[in-house]
């Protein structure tokens, strides 16, 4: 694996810092976590403490020095912290418990995987391109898909602020999984809290990551998106990653489709182009990595039963 | 091209580690056959194999695919693939269970759970005009649990109709068929086209593909509630946008159903999405909402449901659920 990593936090406005921030990595895999403490919820910042401790401290122990399954990993991880924050909340009788948002990403071989609850994102940029990015779980998001808000209209509405899966809540979270995605050479990966994204809007936050220099990009973005947030800035943190391995042994030329961006400026085009690249993309390994995903969530479901 | 059909694997065929009992359908993206596993147990396995690309002639285990539509073979495989993530992830009583995924005979292998009952298709067509609100009620609340679940996954359906809603022995409701989950990895390729039903597809089926969405999967509900009253589907929604001919069916059945459920139908099936509504939920709303003192005047039946038999299975399943 080679790789540059940069993580920053900051407190903004705010009095404490609830969010958390950590990195991890064994020879052959490595973890990246952001976890942003619910500011309404009482102690919020140990909620979010306890996330991020529970995932690096378990991922030192499984990753020797690979995970057997990153998936596995993530959804053990995530739940069982939802659990240790519940037990501290039960352990000393607190009615209204700390709450964190959680995004966890793992790569491994070239691939990423990862995993969220909440509002605190990840993005996975490829030539200048979105190529994935994490839905909020949030009412505001909900109001998007179904059509009924856009996104400037989000930035502003007054309850952007509420989501509806996290961890330590009464009801058991929502976590949601990513594909298996591999990653290629130049590929930047970035996780945040609602204190970055929040207040610069997706198209700006982009904007001042198209330098994609980890380095240089998040102290950027920080200082514009504390500007932007003002008086009432909340906490930011951020850990972003430039990736400079290639996934498999491709030949050449099948590399240059791979970058081909996934975004909607080429699906406008379709029906009208030649699609074969993307079919030719479509190969055995393709066809073998699909079925193990299928059964892998298959089994996943099975063993819980 | 010229139609032709593929030959089913035989009776008795070894396929993995199943053994085939018998053909249950035959579609133009795939064969469904009942088969056993090792253990005896009854399991359906889908067979990926598009008639318009990919050829198995009587006595042949392998199809044939002409070298020109390889391509496309593969690309279809991946929408086969994407049926099976979208009902992999999905755990529910109302969605059909996949329990095994593999490749063989140059094609690829879904297996789902076996499910004893029969589709409400073949339950409409042989009632025909006769099916109880109770009934209706009973079976969609049910069948919108499990489309919740779909919805809660950010997965859309887009092929509900009576022919992949599955009743099971004991009457609960099955979603079957996800073949047209994401179809909008399919609308490129003209060899294999979007799939819809006409009849029960939404208006945006036809025009404009980026407003689907829930309720769009809450349009074909309605025509499936609605094929359940009249015995077929109603008129296709792309006619319905040039010359509305569909009765509405609180004017249509008017005495013989609630006309809250009849007026619920209705709602579903507006061409207008944003007029249906917009959540399962709410539609599940609507349909727990039955003031049954309201029938009075009506001409049907099953007025006392303790003497039928349906009304009975009701009290004691809620009796056992606890509701």
């Amino acid at each position: 694996m080679r790789f540059t990593i940069f993580q920053e936090s900051r407190v903004g406005r705010r009095k404490s810092n609830q969010d958390r921030m950590a990195y991890s990595y064994s020879r052959d895999a490595l973890l990246m976590v952001v976890a942003d403490g619910m500011g309404g919820h009482l102690q919020g910042e140990v909620a979010a403490q306890i996330a991020v401790q529970y995932l690096v401290e378990s991922f030192q122990r499984e990753a020797k020095p690979r995970l057997n399954d990153p998936f596995l990993f993530l959804s053990r991880g995530l739940t069982n912290a939802h659990c240790a924050i519940l037990d501290y909340a039960d352990e000393r009788d607190i009615e209204d418990g700390p709450r964190t948002t959680c995004v966890a990403c793992v790569i491994q071989d070239s691939v990423a995987y990862w995993a969220h609850a909440g509002d605190s994102r990840l993005y996975v940029l490829r030539a200048g391109h979105v190529m994935a990015q994490t839905r909020d779980h949030s009412r505001v998001q909900r109001m998007i898909d179904r059509g009924l808000l856009d996104e400037d209209g989000a930035m502003t509405h007054p309850h952007r602020n509420r989501i509806y899966s996290c961890l330590g809540g009464p009801i058991a979270p929502q976590i949601e999984y990513s594909r298996k995605t591999p990653l290629l050479a130049g590929d930047t990966i970035f996780l945040c809290s609602d204190g970055v994204w929040g207040p610069l809007g997706n198209e700006t936050l982009l904007k001042l990551f198209d330098d994609t220099q980890v380095m240089q990009a998040v102290p950027r973005v920080m200082d514009h998106a504390e500007t932007a947030g003002g008086d009432t800035c909340d906490n930011l943190t951020m850990i972003a990653l430039n990736w400079h391995d290639s996934y498999a042994e491709e030949p050449r030329g099948s590399v240059t489709t791979k970058t081909l961006p996934l975004d909607r400026h080429t699906t406008v085009l379709e029906g009208f182009g030649d699609r074969v690249p993307s079919r030719e993309d479509w190969d055995e390994s393709a066809i073998e990595a699909a079925i193990s995903e299928i059964n892998s969530a298959i089994n996943k479901y099975s063993k819980g039963q | 091209m010229p139609p032709q059909v593929n030959c089913a694997l035989p009776a008795g065929f070894e396929l993995d580690q199943y053994r085939i009992h018998s053909q249950l359908s035959l579609g133009g993206f795939s064969i469904v056959y009942l088969a056993h596993d090792r253990d005896g147990t009854p399991v359906a396995i889908k067979e990926y194999l598009p008639n318009a690309l990919a050829l198995r002639e009587e006595g042949h285990t392998k199809p044939t695919i002409p070298e020109e539509y390889l391509p496309a073979f593969r690309y279809g495989m991946k929408c086969f693939f994407e049926e099976g993530r979208a009902l992999a992830g999905l755990n529910h009583p109302n969605i059909v269970r996949v329990l095994n995924f593999f490749r063989a005979n140059e094609t690829v292998y879904m297996v789902m759970q076996y499910e004893r009952g029969r589709t409400l298709q073949d339950y409409i067509t042989k009632r025909r005009g006769e099916i109880r609100e109770s009934f209706i009620r009973y079976v969609f609340t049910r069948l919108l649990n499990g489309l919740r679940e779909v919805h809660a996954h950010k997965l859309l359906h887009l092929d509900l109709k009576p022919s992949n809603i599955y009743l099971r022995n004991n009457g609960s409701p099955v979603l079957i068929d996800f073949g047209a989950a994401r179809t909008t990895l399919m609308a490129d390729t003209p060899m294999l086209k979007p799939m819809y039903t006409p009849g029960f597809a939404a208006p945006e089926h036809y025009r404009n593909r980026d407003l689907l969405g829930p309720w769009s999967d809450i349009y074909s509900v309605g025509a499936s509630m609605y094929a359940c009253l009249s015995g077929g589907p109603p008129q296709a929604a792309d006619q319905r946008l040039e010359n509305d001919s569909v009765i509405r069916a609180a004017e249509r059945w008017i005495g013989q159903y609630s006309p809250q459920l009849l007026e619920t139908i209705d709602w579903c099936m507006e061409l207008n999405h944003l007029k249906r509504p917009q959540s399962v939920f709410a539609l599940q709303k609507a349909l727990a909402t039955w003031d049954r003192n309201e029938e009075s005047g009506m001409a049907a039946p099953a007025a006392n449901p303790e003497n039928n038999w349906l009304g009975r299975m009701r009290a004691r399943l809620s009796a056992l659920v606890g509701k």
